[in-house]
């Protein structure tokens, strides 16, 4: 499975086109990561965790995404997008959609 | 084909170059000006208004606070006590041409504070502690008229008024913003700020004098207990400008001028019943 | 009372410790920055002689918390208005860290350039007391290398 964000895959000719395959995550804070959080939170700096749970929610709706993009018998997913927005108090979703293409 | 490539970007032009102290501490100074201004503002201008509010209102209030007045009095000495100031507080109120819906309610209560002071609905609290220090009826009733001077100019009122305005002007500033500054206004606005100005002290001695001048045709001894105050006192001066009560060295000097005015009289001080005295 | 110390105490804590945090961070995207010059990145959708290339999706992203006394920083500035640069320095802060990222993921793929470069700025937590506050950001583009 080939992903891109431009609007072709480079090298090769787009042969088919299957429409709009997306995958999601929701995730929230947990008490564990909080701990240190609210220390960080005086101090400042990175919130290790918290970017782990971002890049693993960022995978999963990638993974989540091409899953789509596969049962519907793409080979590719072009002009790849992202998309976060605050559900609600301590969860926010990572969107990730792109279109799921047949390349040669 | 066009080049493609990466210069470097020189450092801090999408970084202010303010230094974030010289932000934090003009901002803090910015804003505790601005809040101070805007709580004084208020609450002069809560004061000022608290003044117009209908007397009968300001009882019902002080009724509706429940059980904050001492009790009434159990022993029969001190019953008889009580009874002795609510008569010497009606016979000024009389001397000061109180409204006749204003009531003065005199509470006798037997804690060694030496203190009297004047509350909401007319009450005035005289403690055991403030009796044993005076020498004569005169200085009492001094006392007394100056409190009833209190509440004539709905002093307690206008306090609540203005300590309710910084109270609220707090608590809204608390909420806005983040709530950011709740953490560091929440223990200011605990401050007490019930107490009276001393251009309400002063204007409430200024009212006692002539009510005392009217019921005993001398004020002999008014200063008594302001004398005795700065005799106690004597080992430190405390600020002027820190207490709300004028000086009392102002005080006295005050209360001689007054005098010094009136006609000179050989009338002794009223002594005070037998009954007030500490057993 | 108790609170106003703890508060003033957390205050100079995140100012000093906010203050050290950061400085070090800029001098270690500086120091990364320099390394990775040589993997391009531009916002640009055209690809120059795609043909020969292939291409796939690189990611990078990180979350940073602000400090105690930025926070309050910008609490204060709030109820005034104008800009709070207390909040600028930690945005640039974590774009390019999140950039850097990518950049990192590129070249562990071999590839020399990153093109149609996007950022996606967020926060798990908005407003409410006892939050936290932090910025999330992911940066993703599509990384070349030649065929």
């Amino acid at each position: 499975m080939i992903v891109t964000n431009i609007e072709t895959v480079p090298g090769q000719t787009i042969v088919k086109h299957l429409g709009l395959v997306s995958g999601n995550t929701v995730r929230s804070k947990h008490a564990g990561r909080d701990l240190m959080a609210g220390l960080k939170n005086i101090f400042g700096g990175e919130l290790t965790g918290y970017t782990e749970l971002l890049t693993e929610s960022r995978e999963e709706a990638v993974q989540r995404m091409i899953d789509q993009a596969r049962s519907v018998g793409a080979n590719a997913i072009v002009n790849v997008r992202f998309s976060t927005s605050s559900v609600a108090a301590g969860a926010a979703e990572l969107y990730a959609y792109g279109t799921a293409v047949v390349v040669e | 084909m066009a080049d493609y490539e990466n210069p470097l970007i020189p450092e801090g032009i999408n970084v202010s170059p303010t230094h974030p102290l010289k932000d934090f501490i003009l901002l803090v100074a910015g804003i505790s000006t601005l809040l101070i201004v805007t709580v004084l503002v208020l609450s002069l201008l809560a004061g000022q208004l608290a003044r117009h509010i209908p007397f009968a209102n300001e009882q019902a209030l002080a009724a509706s606070l429940g059980r904050w007045l001492p009790q009434p009095p159990e022993s029969a000495i001190a019953r008889q006590r009580q009874d002795y100031l609510q008569n010497l507080a009606e016979r000024l109120a009389g001397a000061m041409q109180l409204p006749p819906n204003m009531p003065i309610t005199v509470h006798y209560s037997p804690g060694q504070t030496v203190n009297a002071m004047a509350t909401l609905g007319g009450h005035i609290v005289v403690f055991e502690g403030l009796i044993a220090t005076l020498p004569s009826e005169n200085a009492l009733a001094m006392i007394l008229a100056h409190e009833i001077a209190h509440i004539r100019h709905r002093d307690p009122l206008v306090a609540l008024g203005r300590g309710f305005t910084v109270m609220l002007a707090l608590a809204s500033f608390a909420g806005v913003g983040d709530g950011a500054l709740q953490q560091g206004l929440g223990s200011i606005g605990m401050l007490p700020i019930l107490s009276f100005s001393r251009s309400q002290e002063e204007a409430a001695d200024a009212a006692a004098l002539p009510a005392v001048l009217a019921v005993y045709g001398h004020v002999g001894d008014a200063a008594a207990f302001f004398e005795k105050v700065t005799q106690q006192r004597s080992g430190f001066d405390s600020p002027t400008l820190l207490s709300t009560h004028p000086d009392s060295e102002q005080r006295i000097a005050r209360i001689r001028e007054f005098s010094a005015r009136q006609a000179p009289t050989d009338v002794a001080p009223t002594p005070l019943p037998a009954f007030m005295k500490a057993p | 009372m108790y609170d106003l110390i703890l508060f003033l105490i957390f205050l100079l804590l995140g100012y000093v410790f906010g203050q050290r945090a950061e400085k070090r961070h800029f001098r270690s995207i500086i120091e990364r920055e320099k390394q990775l010059r040589d993997i391009l990145v531009f916002s640009e959708r055209r690809i120059p002689d795609a043909e020969q290339l292939d291409g796939s999706l690189v990611c990078g992203s990180v979350v940073i918390s602000v400090d105690f006394f930025k926070r309050f920083v910008a609490g204060l500035r709030s109820l005034v208005g104008g800009r709070v640069s207390a909040y600028e320095s930690l945005l640039e802060r974590a774009r390019r860290e999140a950039i850097l990222r990518m950049k990192e993921e590129a070249r562990r793929g071999g590839a020399q350039s990153v093109w149609n470069t996007r950022l996606e700025t967020a926060s798990i937590y908005k407003g409410a007391q006892q939050s936290i506050g932090a910025v999330e950001v992911l940066a993703y583009g599509t990384a070349v290398k030649p065929r």
